[in-house]
């Protein structure tokens, strides 16, 4: 703002240029302020100079501004130093990621009052330390760019003030008011809706989000009588079944799934194991392999239980079914004869077998599950209809595991048929006011109701988001929403724990939470969310205080029940049931990366690779070889890329073009399209990537659909992947048996490792002496599901280079991950290999850089001097692994200035013409040494940390456990004792570059009546 | 037998000379220095302006290069390095004739190269001129690439890894360089001189005056002279095999499935002595029509040219074969993958086997004496053998790399239009050079071709001596 003073207030000899700034008239008073009016510069462009002093300035701002991440609501500045705070340091805050009904519990790092990274957060049962990609790349969120920042009416900048005198004018009573909101799981936003019912009776609040588990709880209304949510145990589970669930990834409802079934994918075969496993396994290892120290009893407590089997029976190749140990690839339609058939043969219910073809795998099925009733979970996806859902509970009840490894909790439903209704109420314009509380509906409801229309006929229409949306666009008014990390809130996850929302800074902009909005609503007063959320948590001081702290509320938990599964009810559903069309179906799979299209706009997102396809910055229709042939359609490799041709799909009018691509493994006579793409009103990130699935995805086909219209298109598309080669050339690299085999022959992964006596031509180091560290990757456990790479990225301050970089070979993860085929094309398998830096003892990269820009650290890390590095590439063509990224160009030129705050001011920031690479989280090392050193810890071998105190940003992150990291020097650690296993080998080990890293080998425990 | 023939055939068309038609001392002198004292012709002009235009481009490339970053090449994730690196190797190998001819030739006495060698030396410091420009701005940094170099510096505090052979290759070509010019340039003195004395205008008399360093043709000049020229001679022989030895280090010492082999070094030196006579030819048979020199570079020089060039071809190939063998004999699946699919059917297959074809065929040619006499053919033939050596640095280079050990992380390199116009750049470089040489300096050793002048017999003792041991007696004059 420009102060105009009055000549006469100032002060010192006076000087003015014309006669009226001589008098300071009004008339000239008013001419400045034309001359010179405030915000005259369009904010909306991100390069104006005024735009990039704000941020300047907001940034230089935010720096000072440390207390609000502690859980006050003021700012202060430090009069007397706050305790806990080092200048410096990083401190570390519980909160939680609320996402389509469910929590994510996160731990959040916070530098100097930044948010900058996300780990998971232990005491959380969804979490249980492990996060997302999602959750771990929505800090990127926060600081984009192109967040919505300010109020908008009809499209026009306007005022929080403006609003708020808008909205006076809501019909009192309530009456056309309607709220639509995504899934409701904050108990304070749960209690202003009921404050808002009080206060408009006449108003009506609705749910809708795009994926929704509705058919899990139409399913159990069937079977069980009431609306119920499964839980699952999988770590008693000996025996999985996942019928059209990607329950590892893309249908996973809690972290703690792919904790607890890792761990039973975890054999104990250790040299030294102790005696107990050994008997367990009914297996002696051979004898005298190494010596032998007492190993940790307790280290995979469920491995005495022995290794899982997991059935998928699924029409997409999902990570659940790479994992899979017998996979069943049949149309989304068929999954459910299948399950009718599988209840039938296990006499669940009555009735013919109708698939005829799946017989013998059904009986072998069948089998196994009678061979560990109580011990086993079927379960299926949310895309199936909500009779497979009854019947499935059926199954677990017949078999005995609910109550054993099936649990229930209630939960409300929230069917698109509300939606519908609503659309009804607009179309026949009795809706005086649509508040769209968060949400995209205009983008992201079913293609049948045509929302957008709909919304326009609504007296006035106001839209909260955290970006301008379709919907955005779409309202009278739009309001910015704050981010999660920004606004006070609680969520509750789906098993009913309560978790605190905290923020860790103020918001960036002058946005207000959904809790806030909804309160403004309920009472027409403003109220601050901290208040509305503390006030609603009833929780005193203290415990709040602890709640803040663990990021969990104490006493929140599953409220489990018990109801019995009717089969009378559950038969009559059966019988109902559609029988299933010859026709080419078409399903709705949830985005990787973006889940339902509202991280659309975050690149780390777009840029990690689809874990199945390796496709980047695009969604793609996926289809068998058989299909493609059948629709005459094909993906043209070029070597750097491929064209891919194109299908059209229509559904009742509704039309979308995608590119194609031939997946082997995946189900004949079905294509499987991914949401969350083809977004048009959304930041600069996101615009026009990829096409839109929802448009032909209708209310009566949420999951699935057997009426689609799907022809071959004109003219093709260019796709860029990470990876285009997708099988081993016969090459030792994931090394694989059977459970069988292993027993049989546990040292089969040694064995690929002898080769003649290796020497180095160089004198080689000692590494005998302090913290020596190292890694295993467990490819056994490993789903391949990107959490490791966006923690790396995220850890690293790894730059974006967007598509056409990718296509010419230029991504820069750190850590990637390798998926190879196995197998026949029709019915392959998959295996993933995360593939970082080696730390080689006798590194190859090393020798060759003339400026020694890479050398090797005393513990044995491969370090990689930046500032050194003139980049010649020589070391990464030396690299046998190929792990090294090498900046082509200034990755990190374009960044805004907020976008810069995400960086981890732990880590360098690399320039272009400079090599980088994994460095096992060196600067996690140097902070754990720094510590130990501060607390006077002992020094010396095996060093002074304590087991498990430094975690690889990937370790840290992993869902499955599948990364272990540490000294190995130390017998006690748990890498030590991981490298003792027999699994246990090197990956190129014949080059004698003495990886630090080794691989424990992939297992597969298939039924061998299958086989 | 060339050796022979040639040495009649100098006998006879210049030994009658005080006698007959044939060119004196003074003819001699005339027709190389002649090409630099006329008036400059437009041709000249014409020339200059084209190859100095097409330097710019290299130019304008560079700096794009500098100001963007590697990117702006075709580089990428596994394929490091693709023309930036087969460019310098291939200037590098055009640069051995050069050398060759001067020093090893020099020193076995094959009196053939004094029609040449001025200008091959010539052709070998331009050459490593223009591949000197590669090592300098592919690094990411080139403002930081003198840290290649062991200057003490308060940035460093440290010396660089003397295990890196891009290290030893740095000494290596710069001491190339150095001791190329030199040898060039201490060769050129006399002829300076001779220069300098002929000049008609104080700007020629000055330049030369001071490039020739004082010369004034006294018997002790020409003693320290002819020793320096030995001396230089000894040092250049055994650059001429480090040079492209350590040059193949680069890749040999590697463990890159393509790069990891040991024959790299002879197979090196062989291949850049194919490619520099190759040049040599290419440039001689053009300049020896325009300059109308063809009595001073004969039809025996350009034939005995392209017997080197079938004989290192022959080895070429030979080499190439080897390759196979030991990747199918090793048994090792990564060796053979890169020969025996990347290369002969992979997607570079077209680069493989135009490979072959520019450089084991087509030499083979030259077995017969009517084609490789022939003018237009040798001139084909020679700039066939360029484009395939060009291709054989790339193929090692971009084959190895595409595919290495993990499937995953395989790619393809494809050169953008800055890869392209910066390596047409280089020829603009290159050309620019030469223009200017051909103006300014004599392209043809006088001094060296007049001691192959039999104007007495004791002057002609070279001769003397060539055609004596060819005949099995004691020459005449043999005491000098």
């Amino acid at each position: 703002m420009i102060q105009i003073q009055g000549i006469g207030n100032q002060t010192g000899k006076k000087f003015w240029r014309s006669l009226e700034e001589l008098s300071n008239s009004p008339k000239f008073q008013n001419w400045v302020a034309r001359e010179f009016p405030e915000g005259a510069t369009d904010v909306l462009d991100g390069k104006s100079r005024r735009n990039f002093l704000q941020l300047m300035a907001a940034s230089m701002g935010l720096a000072g501004l440390t207390s609000c991440r502690r859980p006050v609501e003021k700012i202060l500045p430090y009069a007397k130093s706050v305790e806990g705070v080092v200048m410096g340091n990083s401190l570390h805050f519980a909160t939680a990621m609320p996402l389509n009904g469910r929590a994510y519990g996160l731990v959040v790092e916070s530098f100097d009052g930044r948010p900058i990274k996300i780990e998971g957060n232990t005491n959380h049962p969804g979490s249980r330390g492990a996060a997302t990609s999602l959750a771990q790349a929505s800090v990127l969120n926060l600081y984009d760019p192109d967040r919505s920042k300010e109020v908008l009416e009809g499209g026009k900048a306007s005022t929080w003030e403006a609003f708020t005198k808008a909205a006076a004018t809501l019909p009192a009573d309530g009456e056309g008011v309607r709220v639509l909101s995504t899934f409701v799981n904050s108990p304070t936003l749960a209690g202003l809706r009921s404050q808002l019912a009080a206060k408009m009776p006449k108003a009506k609040w609705i749910e809708y989000e795009a994926l929704s588990d509705d058919s899990l709880l139409e399913g159990s209304q069937i079977a069980l009588g009431d609306s119920l949510r499964p839980h699952y145990d999988f770590k008693k589970a000996s025996v999985v079944v996942a019928l059209d669930s990607d329950f590892l990834h893309l249908d996973n409802r809690s972290l703690a799934w792919v904790k607890d079934f890792s761990s039973r994918r975890k054999p104990a075969h250790h040299a030294e194991a102790p005696a107990a496993h050994a008997a367990a396994a009914e297996h002696k290892p051979a004898e005298g392999e190494h010596a032998a120290p007492a190993a940790p009893a307790a280290e995979h407590p469920a491995a005495d239980a022995g290794m899982n089997r997991l059935y998928a029976v699924e029409s997409n190749f999902s990570l659940t079914g790479i994992m899979a140990d017998n996979r069943l690839r049949i149309k989304p339609s068929d999954v459910q004869n299948f399950v009718f058939d599988l209840a039938r043969e296990l006499g669940a219910i009555a009735g013919l077998k109708v698939l005829g073809q799946q017989d013998k795998w059904i009986k072998s099925l069948a089998k196994d599950l009678q061979a560990n009733k109580g011990k086993a979970i079927v379960l299926a996806g949310p895309r199936q209809p909500a009779v497979v859902h009854a019947v499935v509970a059926l199954i677990n009840q017949t078999l005995g595991n609910a109550g054993e490894t099936v649990l229930y909790t209630k939960e409300d439903r929230r069917p698109v048929s509300a939606l519908k209704e609503l659309v009804g109420e607009l179309n026949s314009s009795a809706v005086k006011a649509l508040v769209v509380l968060g949400g995209n509906p205009v983008y992201d409801a079913p293609a049948d109701l045509a929302f957008g229309d709909a919304m326009k006929k609504a007296g006035n229409s106001i839209h909260l988001g955290a970006e301008v949306n379709e919907t955005a666009v779409a309202a009278k008014w739009h309001l910015p929403e704050s981010h999660y990390l920004e606004a006070w809130g609680d969520v509750a996850n789906l098993d009913g724990t309560v978790s605190l929302v905290q923020p860790l800074i103020e918001p960036l902009f002058g946005t207000k939470s959904a809790v806030e909005v909804a309160g403004f609503l309920a009472t027409g007063k403003w109220a601050k969310g901290f208040d509305l959320v503390k006030a609603q948590s009833k929780l005193d001081d203290a415990a709040w205080r602890q709640a803040l702290h663990d990021g969990v509320v104490a006493g929140t938990g599953p409220a489990l029940v018990k109801n019995g599964a009717d089969k009378t009810r559950v038969e009559a559903a059966v019988n109902a049931a559609p029988k299933s069309s010859g026709k080419l179906e078409i399903s709705f799979v949830p985005s990787a990366s973006f889940w339902d299209g509202r991280f659309t706009n975050n690149a780390w997102l777009h840029e990690a690779p689809d874990p199945v396809t390796k496709i980047v910055w695009d969604n793609v229709a996926l289809m068998s070889p058989k299909t493609a042939k059948e629709l005459q359609v094909e993906v043209i490799p070029d070597n750097v890329g491929m064209y891919a041709q194109k299908i059209n799909i229509e559904v009742g009018g509704q039309k979308v073009e995608a590119p194609v691509y031939v997946l082997p493994g995946h189900a004949d006579g079905a294509v499987t399209l991914t949401v969350g793409y083809g977004r048009k009103a959304i930041g600069r990130v996101g615009r026009d990537i990829g096409y839109n699935a929802y448009a032909v995805r209708t209310s009566a086909a949420m999951g699935f659909n057997t009426a689609a219209n799907v022809t071959k298109a004109a003219g093709t598309y260019y796709m860029v992947t990470t990876q285009e080669h997708h099988t081993q050339e016969g090459r030792p690299i994931v090394l694989e048996a059977s459970l069988a085999k292993f027993e049989k022959e546990p040292h089969f992964a040694k064995h690929e490792e002898e080769h003649v006596k290796l020497f180095s031509l160089f004198d080689e180091h000692d590494y005998s002496q302090g913290n020596q560290w190292g890694m295993t990757v467990d490819l056994n456990s490993c789903i391949g599901c990107n959490a490791c790479l966006i923690a790396c990225q995220s850890e690293n301050n790894i730059p974006v280079v967007g598509k056409e970089q990718v296509g010419k070979g230029r991504e820069m993860h750190w850590i990637r991950l390798d998926r190879y085929f196995t197998g026949s094309e029709e019915d392959p398998q998959a295996v993933y290999q995360p593939m970082a830096c080696q730390q080689c003892e006798n590194a190859p990269c090393e020798s060759v850089c003339p400026v020694a820009a890479t050398v090797h650290s005393p513990e044995g890390l491969n370090d990689m001097a930046y500032n050194r590095c003139v980049g010649t590439r020589y070391c990464a063509n030396n690299c046998p692994y190929k792990v090294r990224r090498f900046n082509y160009l200034n990755f990190h030129k374009d960044l805004e200035e907020i976008t810069k705050m995400v960086h981890n001011p732990d880590v360098s920031v690399r320039m272009r013409g400079v090599m980088e690479k994994c460095n096992y989280c060196v600067q996690r090392i140097q902070e754990a040494k720094i510590k130990a050193k501060a607390e006077g810890r002992a020094t010396g071998a095996p060093g002074p940390y304590k087991v498990g105190e430094v975690l690889t940003a990937c370790q840290q992150t992993c869902p499955a456990d599948a990364i272990t990291f540490g000294n190995i020097n130390d017998p006690e650690s748990r890498v030590a004792q991981q490298k003792k296993d027999h699994r246990n080998y090197s990956l190129l080990h014949e080059l004698n570059v003495k990886p630090r890293t080794t691989y424990l080998a992939k297992l597969r425990n298939p039924n061998p009546e299958l086989a | 037998m060339a050796e022979l023939s040639h040495a009649q055939e100098m006998k006879e068309r210049l030994t009658p000379s005080l006698t007959g038609g044939h060119p004196s001392f003074h003819d001699v002198t005339e027709a190389v220095s002649i090409i630099s004292e006329v008036k400059t012709h437009r041709n000249w002009y014409i020339a200059l302006a084209i190859t100095s235009s097409i330097t710019g481009i290299l130019g304008l490339m560079l700096a794009y290069l500098v100001a963007t970053g590697i990117g702006v090449w075709g580089n990428n994730g596994p394929v490091g390095w693709g023309w930036d690196i087969t460019n310098f190797v291939f200037w590098i190998g055009i640069g051995h004739a050069g050398t060759l001819i001067s020093a090893i030739l020099f020193l076995f006495r094959q009196k053939w190269r004094t029609s040449i060698n001025r200008f091959a030396e010539a052709m070998t410091l331009f050459a490593v001129a223009c591949a000197g420009i590669y090592p300098a701005v592919h690094v990411g940094r080139p403002w930081r690439a003198y840290w290649l170099f062991p200057m003490p510096n308060e940035f460093l505090n440290m010396w660089q890894n003397f295990r890196s052979p891009l290290l030893w290759d740095v000494f290596a070509v710069s001491t190339y360089a150095t001791v190329s010019a030199l040898f060039w340039y201490v060769g050129l003195i006399p002829d300076l001189a001779t220069f300098r004395d002929r000049a008609t205008t104080k700007g020629r008399q000055i330049a030369y005056g001071i490039a020739s360093l004082g010369w004034r043709g006294s018997a002790t000049h020409w003693k320290n002279y002819e020793k320096a020229y030995m001396i230089l001679a000894g040092l250049s022989t055994p650059l001429v095999l480090s040079v492209h030895t350590i040059v193949s280090f680069d890749f040999a010492v590697s463990i890159l499935p393509g790069w990891h082999t040991t024959i790299f070094p002879p197979y090196f030196v062989a291949g850049a002595i194919f490619s520099g006579f190759a040049m040599v030819v290419t440039l001689m048979v053009i300049a020896r029509w325009i300059y109308k020199v063809e009595h001073l570079v004969t039809m025996t020089h350009l034939e005995n040219m392209n017997k080197v060039i079938l004989a290192t071809g022959t080895i070429v190939g030979y080499a190439y074969a080897t390759e196979f063998f030991t990747a199918w004999y090793s048994g090792n699946p990564y060796e053979s993958y890169v020969f025996f699919v990347s290369r002969a059917t992979g997607p570079y297959a077209w680069a493989y086997w135009s490979m072959i074809s520019c450089n084991v065929i087509s030499p083979q040619f030259f077995w017969f004496k009517k084609l490789r006499t022939s003018l237009p053919f040798m001139f084909v033939i020679s700039i066939i053998v360029n484009i395939g050596m060009w291709f054989e640095r790339f193929v090692i280079i971009a084959t190895s790399l595409h595919r290495d050990y993990l499937p995953s992380s395989w790619g393809y390199f494809r050169p953008t239009f800055v890869d392209v116009l910066t390596f047409f750049g280089t020829f603009g470089l290159f050309l620019t050079l030469f223009v200017f040489f051909t103006r300014f300096l004599p392209i043809i050793a006088i001094s060296e071709v007049k001691g192959m002048m039999a104007q007495n017999h004791h002057e002609a003792h070279y001769l003397d001596e060539a055609v004596a041991a060819s005949e099995g007696k004691q020459p005449v004059g043999a005491a000098h």
